[in-house]
């Protein structure tokens, strides 16, 4: 019996590949010959949205777990917490685009630009106060600063030797209850801070637990594999179907509740009509290909569990529980794709050139300037910019477009790109190798099998009879 | 057509049942019925029973009433009295989605207990067949039917209950339709 994990040099060998296909990807994004930057930016802050989540719902796991007594997650207790080792360096990476963000690297964040270009709308007054640049990239980092704090705390305080005498038990559980404090309260803010916000008007007031439900789902997801990889590897003997039949419950439930809090989140914004809600489906839904991809994460996050983890046989069996929680990993990341990409693919200097078109006076676009300045409340004069006339032309073409799809459409501009390249492909790919690249990493350093536990000797006997 | 004639055998320890029933299982004598104070762990394996397949009725009845609340709240909103409300579709899939969701909740909820209390034969007014009151409170006994069973076999089966530890072997014979 394998006691700790030996990193090999074939496994890390197998992640740099995975993580050199990130930078090709990078690379064909930053080389491509039209402007990809939005998308680049897109990618990155998707990617290491998701893998933070994951992180940060590891730590989660084992915290409430040892809050609440339990002890069906022990055995798996240090894989649960090595997921987190990527949250050291995400909440940080976070922080790091958003500073970008604001120095003008890239356009993900409109309000960025409301706050330095123009004047602030009454719809988003208040919004522009919670996003002072200074407050916003200041209270990213002090989350990031304080996920690496406890991701290292809580890594060393559960290798420790002494956790069967009763203080240390007690102590780790004020631990993991204050972890639970802060992550109730970064998860949510970090949802609104990074994802809420690329969509200035657009407010939903459970996005925080919405994202909670995400990251759970991939969280257990990513374990279900790992345990089946290690035990494939010959580590983690102790482990059996018992185990991965609980973790096979929990995706499937979080899988359930993850399809409540969409629908919810859907049906009263659809049934409501409140224009800064609507204009949020209106710009996935009046796209073919988001259309689509709501759809289709949809049916992989819900329906698919729904159909194919419900019998008890199909958590028990390791293949069919790994197919899913590999097919929910990629439902996930469309999910947060659905999210992210739409937001940031408006062409910023399309933006600009439509809004000098507007003030031409041509007959389609007047209305559309009328309809700029009622909802600005301002009225700019500006002379009517004569370079590049042909992107001009091109842009009040496409104005004619979307104000033939509808008035949301009409402002906007037209997507930069849509849909899932194989740059996505690689970047993510990418992202996973250095998640797992850090998870192995941390692994490594400590045996996988938490000997002194206090529960760990129930865990060993752990029997699911129901469900 | 149900037995009168019974051997109960009561036991005070789990452990000692839990063993008790292997051992007589491994024999090849039919357990009639299994009463114990509390849920003994791992003992629906030793008696080896089938997995419930109640899980299969909650299907069922949770199918049948998402199909009910589709249907009927198609027929009433989209075809017998179409209203306007708020500008939506007169099929408003989305708004129609919770009450699905409630009814097929309710339908399997009660599906499935109705199920249990009719399969377990809980239905009101009946009197319950009780072998020995104590296994409510610290007896764990062991059923077995003896109404086609013979003086020798039945002594074989006591001798055999006491040897895995019962504290105490019985017959028991119910009046004809007693309390069925």
């Amino acid at each position: 019996m394998k006691e700790t994990f030996e990193f090999t040099a074939k496994l890390k060998r197998t992640l740099f590949y995975m993580m050199g296909a990130g930078v090709v990807g990078i690379l064909i994004l930053l080389l491509y010959p039209h402007n990809q930057h939005a998308r680049l930016w897109s990618n990155i802050l998707a990617c290491t949205y998701y893998f933070t989540g994951i992180g940060l719902f590891g730590m989660f796991a084992v915290s409430a777990g040892q809050i609440a007594y339990g002890s069906w997650q022990t055995l798996e207790k240090r894989i649960f917490l090595s997921l987190s080792s990527f949250a050291r360096i995400g909440g940080f990476m976070l922080a790091g685009i958003l500073i970008l963000g604001v120095l003008g690297v890239h356009n993900l964040y409109e309000h960025v630009h409301t706050i330095t270009h123009s004047p602030v709308t009454p719809e988003t007054t208040t919004k522009m106060i919670y996003f002072a640049p200074a407050f916003w990239i200041g209270r990213v980092l002090v989350y990031a600063t304080l996920w690496c704090i406890f991701s290292i705390v809580l890594n060393n305080f559960f290798a420790r030797t002494d956790q069967t005498d009763p203080k240390v038990y007690k102590r780790s559980k004020l631990l993991c209850a204050a972890f639970i404090v802060v992550f109730a309260v970064t998860e949510s803010a970090i949802s609104w801070d990074m994802i809420m916000s690329l969509d200035t008007g657009w407010y939903s007031t459970l996005f925080g637990w919405y994202n909670f439900a995400s990251y759970g789902c991939a969280a257990w997801a990513m374990t279900i594999l790992l345990v089946i990889y290690l035990k494939s590897k010959g580590y983690l003997e102790r482990v059996n179907e018992n185990h991965v039949h609980d973790l096979g419950k929990l995706l499937f439930g979080f899988s359930i509740f993850w399809s409540y809090l969409w629908f919810d989140q859907f049906m009263l914004q659809w049934f409501a009509n409140i224009p800064e809600e609507t204009s949020f489906w209106v710009k996935r839904f009046g796209t073919g290909y988001f259309k689509f991809t709501i759809f289709l994460a949809l049916a992989i996050n819900f329906l698919f569990p729904l159909l194919f983890l419900m019998k008890r046989g199909a958590k028990r069996n390791f293949k069919v529980v790994g197919f899913a929680a590999a097919m929910l990993i990629v439902g996930h990341y469309i999910d947060f794709f659905n999210y992210t990409f739409v937001e940031s693919g408006w062409n910023k200097e399309a933006v600009e050139a439509k809004k000098k078109e507007a003030l031409k006076g041509s007959e389609k676009v007047v209305l559309y300037a009328q309809a700029a300045e009622e909802k600005k409340g301002t009225t700019t004069d500006a002379t009517p910019a004569k370079e590049n006339t042909a992107a001009v032309a091109s842009e009040v073409k496409e104005a004619k477009k979307g104000e033939a799809e509808g008035g949301e459409e009409a402002e906007k501009p037209e997507l930069t790109f849509s849909g899932i390249g194989i740059a996505e492909m690689l970047v993510f790919t990418g992202f996973l190798g250095v998640f797992l690249f850090m998870f192995f990493n941390n692994l490594a350093k400590r045996p996988i099998i938490p000997e002194n536990d206090p529960y760990l000797k129930e865990n060993e006997k752990l029997e699911v009879i129901y469900s | 057509m149900e037995s009168n004639k019974f051997v109960v055998g009561l036991w005070d320890h789990e452990e000692v049942y839990l063993h008790a029933i292997g051992h007589i299982r491994k024999k090849g004598i039919a357990i009639y019925e299994s009463l114990t104070p509390f849920p003994v762990h791992g003992l629906e394996n030793a008696l080896g029973y089938r997995d419930t397949r109640l899980h299969t009725t909650a299907f069922i009845f949770g199918a049948t009433g998402t199909t009910l609340a589709l249907t009927f709240m198609t027929w009433v909103m989209t075809y017998n009295y179409p209203l306007n409300v708020g500008g939506k579709p007169y099929w408003p899939l989305p708004s129609f989605i919770p009450i699905t969701f409630e009814l097929t909740v309710l339908f399997s909820a009660w599906g499935m207990t109705l199920t249990y209390l009719v399969r377990n034969k809980l239905w009101p007014g009946r009197v319950p067949r009780i072998f020995d009151k104590r296994t409510t409170d610290d007896r764990f006994a062991l059923v077995f039917d003896a109404e086609q069973l013979t003086e020798a076999q039945k002594n074989e089966i006591k001798s055999l209950c006491t040897s895995e530890g019962a504290v105490e072997v019985k017959d028991k014979v119910f009046a004809e339709n007693e309390g069925l």
